[in-house]
Formats: C-alpha cells, sequence, structure tokens
C-alpha cells in the first residue's frame, strides 16, 4: 500500500493488545453470574442420584412450605404443559436417533445427574436447603453402563421405547450408488487381505472433555411487550433463540436470546441446547418474575463435558514402503443418553469419523461408526470436536506402520501426506488450501529432527529413554453450510453489520458469543485496516439476537473464516460506497481503489489534495445527503454475508519430545513445538495464545483427566479433586511456530484457528514415549496416559 | 443465624448483618455487589477463582464464611489499581495477552500481587508453582508466567 | 455448595474461652482451624455444625517454641510458617516437607498442622509425617471446673481416616517433639498426579544414626491408605544398621514396607504402582533423612 502522501498503517498481522482486557482486569466483567434483574429469584435443579431407575414419588411438599421457596416443579408438573424435545431446529439431518425429552425426567432417571425436580427460591441457600427436603423413590433398573453393555441383545433399554440401544449408526465409504459401495469395500477387504503390511490395532480414548472455568448459566424474564429475554451462556444465541421459541411457543419475535457480554470460556460445551434454559424460560413465564439458575461445577462435572470416550478398532494395509493403501475403521462410543439438542451426543463421533482420514492420502476407506446409549450423561462437544480420537488412532497407526516396515514415522508420514490441494477426502471432506509438507518441514525444522535422532543415541548409551513423536491434523476452519446444514440443521455462512456513525466511528454487530478469543479486538483490527480508522474507533457487539444478523455460533473457528470475511466484505461495500460518493463530490471519475482509506483520511492517490477525513465523509452521508449520486441513497450501514467457495482448513502439525523414567513411568514433556497454517494472521499473539491453550487442554485431558463412573453408575469425577485439570506446575511451555499460505477463498486470506488445537496432541505425545520406549518394544495404544500405565505397559511387554 | 459484622474491603469499611453459614465469596459478590471475583468450582476449594487477600495474604474466599472476615482488612481485584493506575500486573497481563476469557484472572492477579511481595525475583518454575492453586483453561499458563516475571522486573525497578 | 444453617458462631480470643465454648459438647460444637478441609464438609453438608467456634483468632495456639525440652508446635501454625521454620530442620525436617507442599499457596496461607490432624484425611501428609517423627498430641478440655491437659502419641491419636482419639469437647492444642537427637534427620515427600494434589502416597521417614552415620533407629509411615496413616515397622527394623548409599538394603526395607501394609487399587493408582511408589519415594525420602542426620540439607 505504499506510494501514497503518508504510509498507511496496518492493524491486520500485528499484536494488538486486546480491548476486551482493562475490564476483566479490574473485575468489571459482566458474565452471567454478573447479571442482576430486579425481583429476580433462584432456580435450583435437584437432580438424580441413580443412574438408571423408576421415579416411583417424588414428594414435594415439605420443600413447597420452607422459607423463601415459590415454586417446585417435577417432570410431571410440567410434562403435559411444555412440549418435550427435540424441536426440529436441533435436530441434524443426519440418520440418528433423537429421544424425547423434557427439562426434568418422566418416568424414569437414566443417568446420575439427571434433573428430577426443580426449585424456585428467593436465595440459593434456601433454595439447597429445600432441596434436601424433598423426598424421591426410586426403583433401581439395571445399569447399562458400556457400548458392550448397550449392545448386548436383550441389554436393557436406556430409552424404553427404542427397539434397542443403537443412537446413530453410519457408514462412511467410498462410491455412490450401491454398486459402488459394494465394488469399493470388496477392494478394500481384497487390499487388506493382500497387501505385504497389514496391522490390526484397536485404540481407546477415555471420556474426558474441555471444561470452561465458568459453569453454565439461564436467566429468563417475560414481559408482556417484549416477549421473552432469556440470557444464556451459549455459543448460540441464534440458535438458541429458535429453539426456545419453538418449544416455549413463544412467536420468534417475541423471543430475544443473549449471551452474556463475557463468557467464561465455551470450547464446545456451551454449544449444545441443553435442558436447562428451557425449564428456567417456562418457570420465567409462569411466575411472572426473573429466574436465574447458575450451574454448580459439581453440576457441570456430572452431565456436562463429557467428550471422546470411544474404541476405534483399525486396520491398515499398506505396501512395503510404508504407502497406506486402505484403513477399515469399526468405532464405538458411549453416547450417554443423548437427551441434547443439536448434537445429541452422537453429531462429534460422526464428524470424527468424517475426518478420521486426518492429513493422509488414503482413497480407499471403510468407516462405520456405531454410537450406543448408556445410563450416563451424553457426549457433549470438547474442542476438536469428534476428532481427538480419531487423530490419536491416526497418529499412532502411522508410527506402528512405520516400525512394521522399518522406516522413521517422518519418512511414512511424508510419503502419505496429501500434497496437492484442493483435496477431498475419501469420506467426503474438502480441504480447501494450504501446504501440508511446508507445515511439516517447518515442524523437523525446528525440532531438529537430525539432531534430535543423535541425542537420543547418546541418552539411550547413557540409560535414558527420550523420545520424539508427531501428531498432525487438518481442523475445519468455519464449517461451510455444506457441511453444517446435513450435520446439524444450520447454516455456515458468516454473517456481520457494520454501522458507521456520523462522527466517523464504527459499530460491528455479529451474531456469534465469544468467549475469550479476542474477538473484539481481531475484528477491530480488520475494520481499522478497512476504513483506515483506529482499533480503538470501533465497537463491537456480539451475541444479542435483537440486533445482530444471524449467526450460527462460535464454533468451529468460525471467526477468524467466516466472521471476519462478512466483516470485509461488509467494510468494502461501505467503502465503494463512500468512494463513489467522495468522487461524486469531487467531480472525478473514480472507483473504490482510486482511493486510499488511511490514517482517518480518505484520499485520492492521484490528486492527494483531494482528501477529506473518514469523519467528514461520514457525516456528509448520514447527517447531510444532499446532491448524492444518481441511484444513491443515505446512510452507512451493511449487512454482508459470507459463505466461502469450498469447506475451508487450517493445518497444523506438533511434536513432542519427552523423557520416560522407566521405573516409576514418569513423564517429562522437554518439549512441544508446534508448526500452524493460520493463513494470513490477524493478531499473531492472539494466535499464540490459542496453540497454548489448546494444547494443554490436549496435554491435560491425555494425562490427567477423566469421567469414571462406577459399576452402578455413580459419576465418581464431579469435583476438581477428582476431575484433575493440569495446573500450571504440570505443563510445559509450548512453543509455537508458523508456516502459513494465505487461504484463497477468503477476502483477507485467513484462516479460523483454535478448534482442533488439541487433536493432534494425543498422537503426538504417546507417540514421543513409544519412540522413547522403542527399545524395549513398549507400544501404547489407550488412554489416559499417565505413570501409571507406562510403567504397566513396560512390565506387561518385559512378561511377554 | 444472623451476625453483625465490619468488614474493610479494598479500604472501604462495611458493617452488615448476615447469616453465619454465607460464604466470604457471596458476600462480596451479592452483598457488596464486588463482582470481580469468581466462583468456579462447589465445595472442594480447588480452582482458586475466589482468590483474594485478607490481612495481607492470598486466599481462597469461598472457603470462609462472610463471619470470619469480621474485623478483617481484605483487598479484591477491583481494590487492586491506585486512584486509576493499574497495578503491574494488570499491565503486565494485558502487554502480554495473560488472559482470554477473564473468568480465572482475578483469582490470578490477587495470588500474584501476594506471592510477589514475598518473592521478588522468582524463577519461571517458581512462578509456575506459585499457580498450583489457581486452575486456568484458556491460556495454558505461558502467558500468565511470562506476565508475572515482567510485572516482577518491572516492580524491582 | 451452600452450607446448612449454622446457629451460632464464636470467634474466641483466648485458649480458655475456646475451652469453655466446648465444654461439654457432644458434637453440636465444630471448631475451625485454617478450614481448608472442614469447609469442604460444610459446603458439601457432610458436617452440619450448629455452633461454630473459629480458633483464628487466638493468637496463643500458633507459634513454635523450640526449648531444652524439645519443640512445641502451636495447632494453628499455618502451613506456610511451618514450611519455612528453620529451627524443625535436620531432625524434623519432614515436618517442612510436609508443609511446604500442601495443595497450593493459598492453602497453606491458611491452612494448620492442627488441622489436618483432627481431620486425619486418608489422603493427607500431616498425619503420617506425625507419626514418623514420633510426635505427641498435646489436648486440653475442661472437665468438672478445671482444665484437663493430657499427652498421646501421634500413632495412637490417628486412628482410621477422619477419625482421631479427640473427644469433642477438647482441643488439639500442640504437638510436641522431643527435644532433637543428635544425628537425626527426617524427610517427607508423595505423589499425586497432578503438582502438590493429594497424595496417593507419601512417605515420611525418621532416622537416627550414630556417629558414623549408620541408622541405630528408624520411623516410617506411609499416608494415602485406605487404611489411615501407618506405621511400617518391618521396614524401620531393617534400616538399622544402613547407611546412606546402602542401596540394596535399603531398597529391601522399603520392600518390606510396601509388603506389610495394606495397599488399595482405586482410580489412582494400583496396589502395585503404590508398591513402586512407596520403593521410589521411600528412596528420596531415606536418601534425605541420611543426609539431614549427616548434617546436610
Amino acid at each position: 500500500m505504499e506510494g501514497s502522501v503518508a504510509v498507511k498503517e496496518s492493524w491486520v498481522g500485528k499484536d494488538v493488545k486486546r480491548k476486551e482486557d482493562l475490564r476483566l482486569l479490574t473485575g468489571k466483567g459482566q458474565y452471567i453470574g454478573d447479571i442482576k434483574l430486579p425481583g429476580m429469584v433462584q432456580l435450583v435443579f435437584v437432580r438424580s442420584t441413580h443412574a438408571h431407575a423408576r421415579i416411583v414419588r417424588i414428594d414435594t411438599s415439605k420443600a413447597k412450605s420452607m422459607p423463601g421457596v415459590i415454586a417446585v416443579v417435577t417432570g410431571e408438573d410440567i410434562k403435559t404443559k411444555l412440549k418435550s424435545m427435540p424441536v426440529p431446529v436441533v435436530v441434524p439431518a443426519l440418520p440418528g436417533k433423537f429421544p424425547q425429552f423434557w427439562p426434568l425426567a418422566v418416568g424414569k432417571v437414566k443417568f446420575h445427574g439427571e434433573p428430577v425436580a426443580a426449585i424456585v427460591a428467593t436465595d440459593r441457600y434456601l433454595a439447597a436447603d429445600a432441596a434436601e427436603a424433598i423426598e424421591i423413590e426410586y426403583q433401581d433398573l439395571p445399569y447399562v453402563g458400556s457400548p458392550e453393555a448397550a449392545m448386548k441383545p436383550g441389554a436393557p433399554k436406556v430409552h424404553d421405547d427404542w427397539p434397542d440401544n443403537e443412537i446413530f449408526s453410519l457408514g462412511l465409504t467410498g462410491g455412490q450408488t450401491p454398486e459402488d459401495i459394494a465394488k469399493h469395500d470388496s477392494e478394500v477387504d481384497r487390499l487388506l487381505r493382500e497387501s505385504p503390511v497389514v496391522i490390526k490395532q484397536r485404540f481407546k480414548v477415555h471420556r474426558t472433555g474441555v471444561t470452561p472455568m465458568e459453569p453454565r448459566g439461564a436467566i429468563a424474564n417475560w414481559d408482556p411487550s417484549d416477549g421473552m429475554t432469556a440470557w444464556v451462556t451459549t455459543q448460540r444465541p441464534h440458535i438458541d433463540r429458535l429453539a426456545l421459541a419453538e418449544i416455549l411457543d413463544v412467536p420468534t419475535q417475541m423471543m430475544r436470546v443473549i449471551s452474556p457480554r463475557d463468557q467464561g470460556g465455551g470450547f464446545g460445551v456451551k454449544a449444545p441446547f441443553y435442558r436447562e434454559p428451557i425449564l428456567v424460560g417456562y418457570m420465567a413465564r409462569l411466575l411472572g418474575r426473573p429466574v436465574r439458575w447458575l450451574e454448580t461445577r459439581e453440576e457441570h462435572l456430572m452431565v456436562v463435558s463429557q467428550e471422546r470416550d470411544q474404541v476405534n478398532d483399525l486396520e491398515v494395509a499398506a505396501d512395503k514402503t510404508g504407502k497406506l493403501l486402505a484403513l477399515r475403521a469399526r468405532m464405538v462410543a458411549d453416547n450417554g443418553d443423548g437427551c441434547e439438542g443439536v448434537y445429541w451426543g452422537f453429531v462429534m463421533p460422526f464428524l470424527g469419523a468424517a475426518l478420521f482420514p486426518s492429513s493422509y492420502d488414503v482413497k480407499m476407506w471403510d468407516i462405520k461408526v456405531k454410537c450406543y446409549v448408556t445410563n450416563k450423561s451424553a457426549l457433549s462437544p470438547g474442542r476438536s470436536f469428534g476428532a481427538f480420537p480419531t487423530r490419536f488412532a491416526m497418529e499412532r497407526m502411522i508410527d506402528l506402520v512405520a516400525r512394521r516396515v522399518g522406516k522413521e514415522p517422518v519418512e511414512v508420514r511424508r510419503l502419505n501426506m496429501i500434497k496437492e490441494l484442493p483435496y477431498v477426502t475419501a469420506t467426503g471432506v474438502t480441504y480447501d488450501s494450504g501446504d501440508f509438507h511446508k507445515v511439516f518441514n517447518n515442524l523437523l525444522d525446528r525440532v531438529d529432527f537430525k539432531g534430535f535422532r543423535a541425542m537420543q543415541a547418546d541418552a539411550r548409551k547413557q540409560g535414558r529413554y527420550i523420545g520424539i513423536g508427531f501428531g498432525t491434523g487438518p481442523e475445519l476452519s468455519g464449517v461451510a453450510s455444506e457441511v453444517l446444514v446435513p450435520m446439524e440443521n444450520q447454516p455456515g455462512y458468516g454473517a456481520a453489520t457494520i454501522r458507521i456513525d456520523a462522527r466517523g466511528k464504527v459499530q460491528v454487530l455479529e451474531g456469534d458469543a465469544p468467549t475469550g478469543q479476542g474477538h473484539e479486538t481481531v475484528f477491530a483490527q480488520v475494520i481499522a485496516d478497512e476504513f483506515g480508522i483506529h482499533p480503538n474507533d470501533v465497537i463491537t457487539g456480539t451475541g444479542d439476537t435483537s440486533h445482530t444478523p444471524f449467526g450460527s455460533g462460535t464454533i468451529g473457528a468460525r471467526a477468524g473464516s467466516y466472521t471476519v470475511s462478512a466483516i470485509a466484505l461488509a467494510c468494502r461495500h461501505l467503502k465503494a460506497k463512500i468512494a463513489k460518493i467522495f468522487a461524486h463530490d469531487s467531480k472525478i471519475t473514480a472507483g473504490v481503489d482510486d482511493f486510499e482509506f488511511a490514517r482517518g483520511h480518505v484520499t485520492y492517490k492521484k490528486d492527494p489534495a483531494i482528501r477529506k477525513s473518514f469523519a467528514e465523509l461520514a457525516n456528509r452521508i448520514i447527517m447531510a445527503p444532499l446532491n448524492l449520486p444518481p441511484g444513491e441513497q443515505a446512510g452507512l450501514d451493511y449487512t454482508a454475508f459470507f459463505e466461502a467457495d469450498k469447506p475451508m482448513i487450517c493445518f497444523s502439525c506438533h511434536a513432542a519430545i519427552v523423557e520416560v523414567d522407566v521405573n516409576t513411568g514418569r513423564l517429562k514433556i522437554l518439549r512441544y513445538v508446534t508448526s500452524e497454517d493460520v493463513g494470513r494472521m490477524i493478531n499473531p499473539q492472539i494466535v499464540e495464545g490459542q496453540v497454548q491453550g489448546g494444547v494443554v487442554q490436549g496435554l491435560s485431558n491425555a494425562m490427567f483427566e477423566e469421567f469414571v463412573y462406577d459399576e452402578h453408575g455413580q459419576q465418581l469425577t464431579s469435583t476438581f479433586e477428582n476431575y484433575k485439570l493440569a495446573t500450571a506446575a504440570d505443563v510445559p511451555r509450548i512453543e509455537v511456530t508458523d508456516a502459513c499460505t494465505p487461504c484463497p477463498y477468503t477476502p483477507l486470506g485467513t484462516r479460523g484457528l483454535g478448534e482442533g488445537i488439541p487433536g493432534p496432541v494425543p498422537g503426538a505425545l504417546v507417540n514421543a514415549v513409544c519412540d522413547a520406549l522403542a527399545p524395549l518394544g513398549v507400544e501404547i495404544n489407550e488412554l489416559p496416559l499417565r505413570p501409571n500405565t507406562i510403567w504397566k505397559a513396560i512390565r506387561d511387554r518385559a512378561t511377554k | 443465624m444472623d451476625q453483625n459484622i465490619s468488614v474493610t474491603v479494598n479500604g472501604l469499611r462495611y458493617e452488615r448483618r448476615v447469616p453465619i453459614r454465607m460464604l466470604l465469596v457471596d458476600f462480596l459478590r451479592d452483598e457488596l455487589g464486588l463482582t470481580g471475583t469468581h466462583i468456579a468450582c462447589t465445595y472442594e476449594g480447588v480452582c482458586g477463582a475466589c482468590t483474594c487477600e485478607m490481612d495481607g495474604k492470598a486466599v481462597k474466599s469461598c472457603m470462609m464464611l462472610a463471619v470470619q472476615a469480621n474485623g478483617r482488612s481484605l483487598k479484591t481485584v477491583e481494590g487492586l489499581a491506585t486512584d486509576g493506575e493499574l497495578h503491574p500486573l494488570q499491565k503486565a497481563f494485558h502487554e502480554h495477552h495473560a488472559l482470554q476469557c477473564g473468568y480465572c484472572t482475578a483469582g490470578i492477579l490477587m495470588n500474584a500481587q501476594e506471592f510477589l511481595r514475598e518473592n521478588k525475583s522468582p524463577t519461571d518454575d517458581e512462578i509456575r508453582r506459585s499457580l498450583v492453586g489457581n486452575l486456568c483453561r484458556c491460556t495454558g499458563y505461558a502467558h500468565i508466567v511470562d506476565a508475572i516475571r515482567d510485572a516482577a522486573a518491572q516492580m524491582r525497578s | 455448595m451452600y452450607p446448612a444453617p449454622i446457629e451460632k458462631y464464636s470467634a474466641p480470643t483466648s485458649l480458655a474461652e475456646v475451652l469453655g465454648a466446648l465444654k461439654g459438647n457432644s458434637g453440636d460444637a465444630v471448631c475451625i482451624a485454617g478450614g481448608m478441609s472442614l469447609m469442604q464438609a460444610v459446603k458439601a453438608r457432610v458436617v452440619q455444625p450448629r455452633h461454630l467456634v473459629d480458633l483464628n483468632n487466638v493468637a496463643e495456639l500458633s507459634g513454635v517454641q523450640v526449648g531444652a525440652d524439645g519443640v512445641r508446635i502451636g495447632a494453628m501454625s499455618r502451613y506456610v510458617d511451618v514450611a519455612c521454620e528453620k529451627r524443625l530442620h535436620g531432625a524434623y525436617q519432614a515436618l517442612c516437607d510436609a508443609a511446604e507442599h500442601v495443595g497450593d499457596r493459598q492453602v497453606r496461607n491458611r491452612g494448620t498442622v492442627g488441622g489436618s490432624l483432627c481431620w486425619n484425611y486418608l489422603a493427607a501428609c500431616t498425619p503420617p509425617t506425625c507419626i514418623a517423627l514420633g510426635a505427641q498430641i498435646e489436648l486440653a478440655r475442661i472437665n468438672g471446673s478445671g482444665t484437663e491437659r493430657r499427652t498421646i502419641a501421634a500413632d495412637e491419636f490417628l486412628k482410621g481416616p477422619l477419625a482421631t482419639a479427640r473427644r469433642d469437647d477438647e482441643l488439639l492444642v500442640s504437638i510436641k517433639l522431643s527435644a532433637a537427637p543428635k544425628h537425626a534427620g527426617s524427610a517427607y515427600k508423595k505423589w499425586a498426579l497432578v503438582t502438590d494434589a493429594l497424595p496417593v502416597v507419601g512417605v515420611a521417614v525418621y532416622l537416627q544414626t550414630d556417629a558414623g552415620g549408620a541408622c541405630t533407629s528408624a520411623r516410617v509411615s506411609v499416608g494415602g491408605l485406605a487404611s489411615g496413616p501407618k506405621r511400617a515397622k518391618k521396614a524401620e527394623q531393617a534400616l538399622v544398621g544402613c547407611r546412606s548409599g546402602d542401596d540394596a538394603k535399603i531398597a529391601a526395607a522399603l520392600a518390606l514396607a510396601a509388603g506389610e501394609l495394606q495397599l488399595q487399587s482405586d482410580m489412582w493408582a494400583s496396589a502395585d504402582y503404590r508398591r513402586l511408589l512407596i520403593a521410589d519415594i521411600g528412596k528420596d525420602v531415606v536418601a534425605s533423612a541420611f543426609a539431614r542426620a549427616a548434617g546436610k540439607n
């Protein structure tokens, strides 16, 4: 952008410090727990203490008469007054089953923690007292605690009206017609029979997920004129609005959902449409007072954030060079009860299946994924959304193939890694652009791979076990409509409204709800660059369905891919209008490219004397719209929509270097390095922050966290004492590097990053441990990865 | 069941009548409207988001009753900046992108500001250890460590 | 999440006042020390005090005194203070080790050694450490018109998990350690899945040596056991005669410890792994105890 009077300042690509920070650093955040409405009362859920049982009797009479109690409701009270789920807007076009359910259990309870009653009281302490006074009689039913138990013929049914416990079953394989599919499958069979290298391995990932630091909550208020307003800790206010309107029978124009301005993390956990906000809305209207529910951590760990939990049986056929020829995967997921809007527990395994091929060019795939309902809480999304278990399996399998053919895992990755993009996987997923090898080679440089092998050889002589492992994965950069409409019955486009005011300041409105990603700052950088103003001149409004355009939510890294693209398009539309009017006013023939928008001014490049401030022009167009060019109207508001030509990805490779103490199984991560293709980076510091956080989540999932149900279905991990998150002393600093290729399909060349970061982590980590222990012949194919599991694997191998 | 208490918070004295069982964190948030201190766990007291300072020591306010603060002097995140000037930690957090969702931030700031009074030149390992009682999900901790190290340097000079 | 209603709250400022509040108590009155364990139980409503007696204003319950007749650690001594109490170094340094690694620094600012002993959680550090150090527990109560004090050994005071010999009307006043002999050293270490979390296994060792460095007596205590903190007496006997560096003998002694104790399997570790941990942690702890007995740190 040189050649103008002043050098154009550029905000995109800079580490602009965040606009969000000041309020958050000084205790002025507005999270759901900080919102107070006059007359607001508190709702508390009473949850089942049994995993699977008929509700024989609920006696709420004592509770109702306790101090401060306004209302007590059970499933029986509401089932005739409230529509049940499912409602169409939160049902995907996938071949699964969608159980009927109400916000409170009706007839029976299906998992430890299912809500059975709700108390509304003037304060939460009194509500807790009343909760203790509710008497519930249960009649236990047999506990269905695993997919194995669920799939047995004659197994007790989690959903009484279903023929069995299968909620989702899908095959992903090549071919469109039944004949093609049969041909394809028999070719896969043949390759698995006849190839020189055939490996069959089971991979297991435990039940874990990405709990945000802020639990969930909802506030609802019913007003005769405005209708219902609901504040919900949701990543998807527009979707929640449609769903709440449907279930509560509120005309959509009278239903407003607001994601609080500040949310303490989401990571997918705040993406589903859950039971609780439904009941909060219902009670608010029933009681004619604002009602608030704030989830406790105990509730949260009992019922949400549970993801992954899969067994993947993978069979691979390869040639002697390690080139993969065919893969067959049988995936079985422990779905939980499946009563969860939008995802129903199984959408994550579905996407994991679709993404199974990952970074590798293998055309012959045969995948079958089956999800079974069990007496556990439904799987809810966790960052990397379904890909964590399948990435783990794929990356481990690459290393197993490498060891079988006697090659470096790096070489086998190179041999199989996709070379040409765009690429369509055998499962029908499009990867739009990028250079996978560039990203991988950058990583190998950064870890000094050759140097490491020399270091490893020395270490081995000293009796030390160090190893290096890799994990890769193309994560979704936004979710294209062609994927999101069938997968979630929701569109993928980005949308943004830009409103320039008469003083040349800008408001951007968009409908998704951030949970800490720095959207206000990133959007301001983009807008500031487009208009040549300062990021401080921009203010952002998000997550309020009343005045933002429709957005499917903060999911799948939409902001950096779709939303900023819509913002850029909206800005460019308005720039074109401003340029047209300015040219007309200046009596010159010029288009938008003849003007420079920089340093708060609009300047005609061919004659810098023709120059007006952005604010002046805004004022002229909004406040003094006289003598406009023919066909032009006043005003500088515009809403743009962006759908990419192709579904897009953001590719990354990770490397872990570890040391294992073979006497105790203890593991030390010596280095963890990532290589990212983020396309064109808007804010490198924010990108780095995303990777630091995402990798640590992956490490914490792999090593420390696990949701455990005992043999009676009692959930044992509902406190942070037992569900252990990594502390600062447990994880390393991640070295974040980049090897970017701008995306050709977005106006700015950006890619969205964030969603998939934990995905490559378990593969990198476990591959590193197995590389360290290669002299002992130890292979680990199961998570969690802990000192005691490593120690056992070493001992088991030694006794073989 | 109720008790009169007199508590100084961020230099202001408050006289209130509270239920004995009221948690200190709820007193700060609901009674005094100081919502900067957050609650992120139930009764386990592991997450540290509720950390504030009492009589010069970083403590978890969810693990105390309001009545226990009677006669004592507290500082919360709202009192960290003085006369409109941000504390070096707040500045450093901003510089180093040491917060994303911000939910754990107040607890970390209040812990770190006490830690730095005790240890003026901490190593990174010491900083990480000092943060064991503050869980963060978003940042992976690295930028927080950078910010605390930087703030310590600023405060030494 | 929220405590049950509490009827009465007292904040005494003297030991006499505390004992007065506990006089005739059969469970209605509960003392709160640091509250790091008690508040978990009160918030979960597992404990529902009718009368909460706050010990945090009783200055005379804090402090460490070291004299010719030994060490007296006030029950309300905070972990943060015990951790850096240099006068415990050498013979009784295990207590510093334990205090230094409880929970996190916020917990260490509030939590007390007396509170930990009275709570006797199975995954706690102070109880096994006090057993290994041969600590004497000083208790007091008002009986009739007078104050009755008694002192019992830590091994007798600490019973199964969450159970102690303290009567409802008694207060744990102090922890006493005899005057440190020459050539005595102790150490404590634990293992948990994440840093400084509740121990899966914790090992405390106290040993005395002769002037040449050979062990003349030892006390070994293990925490994290479902049965409560226990001494490993066979291991103690086997350590007698060992020197620092006698790796094989020390390993054999620790193997005896693992053998004589009942080790549970749970979601954190199998019994086998706990056995390994006792050997691994024990090795470090014994080495450290020897070094401290020799006057090194």
